[in-house]
């Protein structure tokens, strides 16, 4: 594909601000093919944009003294006291810390529950009243909430629909990947909206990352503690990461070696002070490097929740701690599964909402995905059987052509970048099968093939089952009679 | 190399030593395993006594406590409702030794399929990648599914008492002896911790009255208004009566079913009818077998796990009551108690697997359910070793001045129904065995760390 549509490397702020039309999110990914459409989209492009933006930002930088001439290596630590931080993203962190306190005003529920705690959803209405009421209005700058609010829908309504999600699902009391996805498109927003002040070698994401990204984090690990928020598509040990995935990605980029610009990411190495992979499965050592840094700070938790050894019940983080090649391949490794089992995944980014600002169309610059793509892993897929690996599309590959190597590409070992195959889409990834399905370990396995679940029932099991649809093989109204001569499965023939 | 006889004990020894056997002794126990299962109905019977345990997801460590607790194969006779594999670390060695022992000891244990018993579902969550992981291919994994095929849906439990043989276990720390029935009640339910120390005993309708006083508060959401089928009347069921102590041996089978109910098997027989032989499908009454949830709900619910239904009080006592059974065991669902007795007791969830997924906290059951009559399954202690004792149904020395209280305050946890009360058939005496998650010290650490291919 042509070299000449090049993604930008930072979000666009949108141009003509006052002309835009803001739109409500709405769900637009219904089935396997969607996640197709989706990769290859707008929206898609814009997230990928976003999170190496983020990424490239947190990268430690070397500093050239100007007198001496000497040159130091700057780190960017969770605990830097020493950053630029703008007055939107101070504000930003203060909104965390005030869904934080709201947990006080909705402690968990004592009485008798099978896992996850109905007090989350107490917790989950007063954040959407106030939010409803006008809380952004004491965070956000007044231009930013006043746009469209003379036209039918406001910027606010996109805003607030991608906040509102990103907290988790009050019905299943559950939370995962896709819920972070939504904050970070919550911040994505804002950033096209032109909120935050012009960067100056990344340093505006940096303090997004380190003041509102982690507090994020922070309020969703005590959400998960205080209402025992089941994992949304965990595989168990098999995944990752119970509930995350960001603060790998961020985490392994400040941990890589220096740059001064861009530029100059590496695919291999890390910063020379940064602790060896293998720590993450030494206690101690994580518990003297979580407070600084957002990949530690996140095992750190795993610990604070797991009992076990390390290797077993994280077996997926204990084997990246056995890279040899540095953080930085870390980092590489994290943004590609990060695409592949995140983004490209429909039970996971089923439920994004698209509006005017992360946007369901296609995106021009893309390449044509094949209509295989990806839709082994959804729903109707047939049983699986050894499979080739889907040609994803590679957003980032349109960039190797420039003098940037994207910190995400390949190594030297590149080939030019054609655009059509992503650079990970080597040989030696397996031929794995592609299903994929959301659920907890203690929220009950969902098919996978159920792809427009019904709701699960609400906090007052009823009588009649609500969610029943008419017609369904399960009449829900009419078993009430007398069950032993109007059985439900009366005109039912068994299968078989 | 085959693996009949004494290759057959090696690999078992193997096994329980948590490592995994080459893939040529995988694929001739696969073999076996499919030649042994095919012969087996959908819906297997089984003579108690028996354990009955849940769901496994790949925690061998907690199964070898579950064994140590529950006794061994083949002294123990074991029905596992399926759900061996995925989540955990070690499917793959838990799900071989349970196949391993069934062709060894093919009556002494019988596994049914649970809903991760499919190639589907393992490709999801996680045994797919155990096995590539394990074996660097994928051939162990469809050997295994293969077998997947084979596995019963069902298991019909008969012969089970409806009283239990008394255990002389000690008394657990807390237990309330206020609440232990008096040594001349028949034990209906009795609940044991890893230690076999009894925490709980319940005897069956000691206290009718206050029982029925007492359900209409107990829990409003599942008193159905639903007519529950009666004892009175119904064929078969004349023998049972409300009156303590009469019914002994006339208690109905039990039906052991991964998921729970399906609207379109109103018998089982329909069970029996099914073709089993394939991958579990994404609806119709094999589906709803495996994947189906009860719930406080009247009639049929749509499942929230979009397979299979949820299924409220009415249907289970309606089923029941048609198939003269008087209760059905079921797995499926994480209980933090290790089982959940619901709707009056006609329906009981066991959960095997304790700490589930390294985190939840939760405690594991196993459920053993005596044999009728002769009490045969159970060595009874004699009367001298128990200082004092009656029948050996009560405490014995452990009986303090307040174990003889009445029951008129019997207490009944939270896991257990609101009131055994409104029964077609008395449900067989139930005795539960708590344990903990397995002690984590002495595990290895691999010495490789495969790296992903996202990180190569």
């Amino acid at each position: 594909m042509s070299t000449a549509n090049i993604p930008p490397r930072a979000l666009h702020v949108i141009d003509n601000l006052s002309e835009h039309r803001f739109k409500v999110p709405a769900k637009c990914i219904n089935d396997g093919d969607d996640v197709s459409f989706f990769l290859a989209s707008r929206a898609y492009t814009d997230i990928l944009t976003f999170i190496f933006q983020l990424t490239a930002a947190v990268i430690p930088r070397k500093v050239k003294d100007g007198e001496t001439g000497k040159t130091t290596i700057r780190e960017w630590r969770l605990q830097d006291d020493d950053i630029t931080v703008p007055p939107i993203v101070e504000k930003l962190g203060q909104l965390m810390e005030t869904f934080k306190s709201i947990i006080d005003e909705a402690p968990p529920d004592t009485g008798p529950r099978r896992f996850g705690n109905v007090s989350f959803r107490k917790w989950y209405d007063i954040v959407r009243e106030r939010v409803a009421d006008g809380l952004l209005d004491d965070y956000l700058p007044a231009d930013i909430l006043v746009l469209g609010s003379e036209a039918a829908v406001p910027a606010r309504a996109e805003l607030e629909a991608y906040l509102i999600g990103s907290f988790g699902s009050s019905q299943r009391l559950d939370y995962g990947t896709g819920h972070e996805l939504s904050l970070l498109a919550f911040l994505g927003c804002l950033w096209k909206l032109g909120a935050f002040p012009e960067s100056n070698d990344g340093n505006v994401e940096r303090a997004l990352i380190l003041r509102v990204v982690e507090p994020y984090l922070e309020l969703i690990r005590r959400l998960i503690l205080t209402y025992t928020l089941e994992p949304a598509g965990s595989h168990g040990v098999w995944g990752l990461d119970d509930h995350s995935f960001l603060p790998y990605i961020l985490g392994s980029a400040q941990l890589s070696p220096a740059i001064s610009s861009t530029s100059e990411i590496a695919m291999e190495g890390s910063v020379p002070s940064a602790p060896d992979p293998g720590d993450v499965a030494k206690a101690n050592a994580v518990q003297r490097e979580r407070p600084r840094n957002m990949y530690f700070s996140a095992i750190g938790f795993i610990y604070d929740v797991k009992k076990g050894p390390f290797w077993e019940h994280s077996p997926i983080l204990f084997d990246i701690s056995g890279v040899k090649a540095g953080w930085a391949k870390i980092n590489k490794g994290m943004l590609k599964m990060y695409d592949k089992e995140v983004l490209s995944k429909f039970p996971v980014v089923q439920h994004f909402p698209f509006g005017s600002l992360f946007v369901w169309e296609k995106d021009p610059a893309a390449a044509e995905i094949a209509k295989t793509v990806h839709t082994a892993s959804q729903p109707n897929s047939s049983a699986p059987t050894a499979r080739s690996q889907p040609p994803l599309r590679d957003p980032i590959g349109d960039l190797g052509a420039q003098t940037t190597r994207a910190l995400w590409a390949g190594g030297s070992a590149m080939p030019p970048a054609s655009g059509t195959a992503a650079p990970w889409a080597s040989s030696r990834v397996p031929t794995r099968p592609e299903v994929s399905v959301p659920t907890g370990p203690n929220q009950p396995t969902r098919a996978p093939w159920a792809s427009n679940a019904p709701l699960p029932p609400g906090p007052g099991g009823t009588t009649t089952a609500p969610w029943a649809k008419p017609g369904a093989s399960a009449p829900s109204g009419e078993t009430q009679g007398i069950p032993s001569t109007r059985a439900p499965w009366a005109d039912k023939k068994p299968q078989g | 190399m085959s693996i009949g006889g004494s290759d057959l004990d090696k690999a078992i020894q193997q096994l329980r030593s948590c490592r995994p056997i080459p893939e040529n002794q995988v694929r001739e126990l696969c073999y076996k395993a499919r030649e042994l299962l095919i012969e087996e109905g959908n819906v297997v019977g089984v003579d108690a006594p028996v354990t009955i345990c849940g769901d496994i997801h790949g925690q061998f460590h907690d199964l070898m406590e579950l064994f140590r607790v529950g006794g061994d194969v083949p002294d123990t006779n074991y029905l596992f409702m399926g759900d061996f594999v995925d989540r955990g670390f070690y499917s793959l060695e838990s799900f071989l030794l349970l196949l391993c022992l069934k062709v060894r000891y093919p009556d002494r244990i019988t596994l049914i399929r649970g809903n991760h018993e499919s190639r589907q579902i393992t490709t999801v969550y996680g045994f797919y990648d155990e096995c590539l992981r394990k074996y660097g291919s994928a051939n162990v994994w469809r050997y295994c599914c293969e077998v997947f095929d084979y596995l019963a849906l069902g298991a019909l439990v008969t012969g089970a008492a409806t009283s239990l043989s008394p255990t002389d276990g000690p008394l657990a720390e807390n237990t309330n002896l206020d609440a232990l029935p008096s040594q001349d009640e028949e034990i209906e339910i009795e609940t044991l911790n890893a230690a076999g120390e009894i925490m709980y005993r319940y005897a069956r309708n000691s206290d009718s009255q206050s029982s029925n006083t007492s359900q209409p508060n107990s829990n409003p959401a599942s008193s159905s208004p639903v007519q529950t089928p009666s004892r009175v009347g119904a064929a078969g069921t004349g023998a049972t009566s409300s009156a303590n102590g009469s019914s002994r041996n006339d208690t109905g089978a039990v039906l052991c079913v991964h998921g729970g109910l399906s609207p379109l098997i109103d018998t089982i027989d329909k069970i029996r009818l099914l073709d089993r032989k394939q991958e579990v499908p994404h609806e119709g009454a094999m589906c709803d077998l495996l994947w189906s949830d009860p719930d406080e709900i009247d009639g049929w619910g749509l499942s929230p796990r979009g397979a299979g239904f949820l299924f409220g009080a009415d249907i289970v006592k309606c089923f029941n009551h048609k198939n003269d059974l008087s209760l059905i065991a079921r797995a499926h669902q994480l209980v933090m108690e290790g089982f959940k007795e619901m709707f009056e007791s006609t329906i009981v969830t066991v959960w095997s697997a304790p700490n589930y997924c390294y985190r939840c906290g939760n405690v594991a059951a196993i459920l053993e359910l005596g044999e009728d009559g002769s009490n045969a399954g159970y060595v009874r202690r004699s009367n001298g070793d128990q200082g004092g004792g009656g029948g050996g149904w009560v405490l014995g020395s452990n009986v303090g001045p307040n174990g003889q209280a009445t029951n008129s305050n019997r207490r009944l946890s939270s896991v257990l129904g609101e009131s055994l009360q409104q029964r077609s058939r008395d449900g067989p005496g139930r005795r539960y065995r708590v344990f903990e998650a397995a002690p984590q010290d002495s595990r290895g650490m691999p010495a490789k760390k495969p790296v992903a291919d996202y990180f190569l």
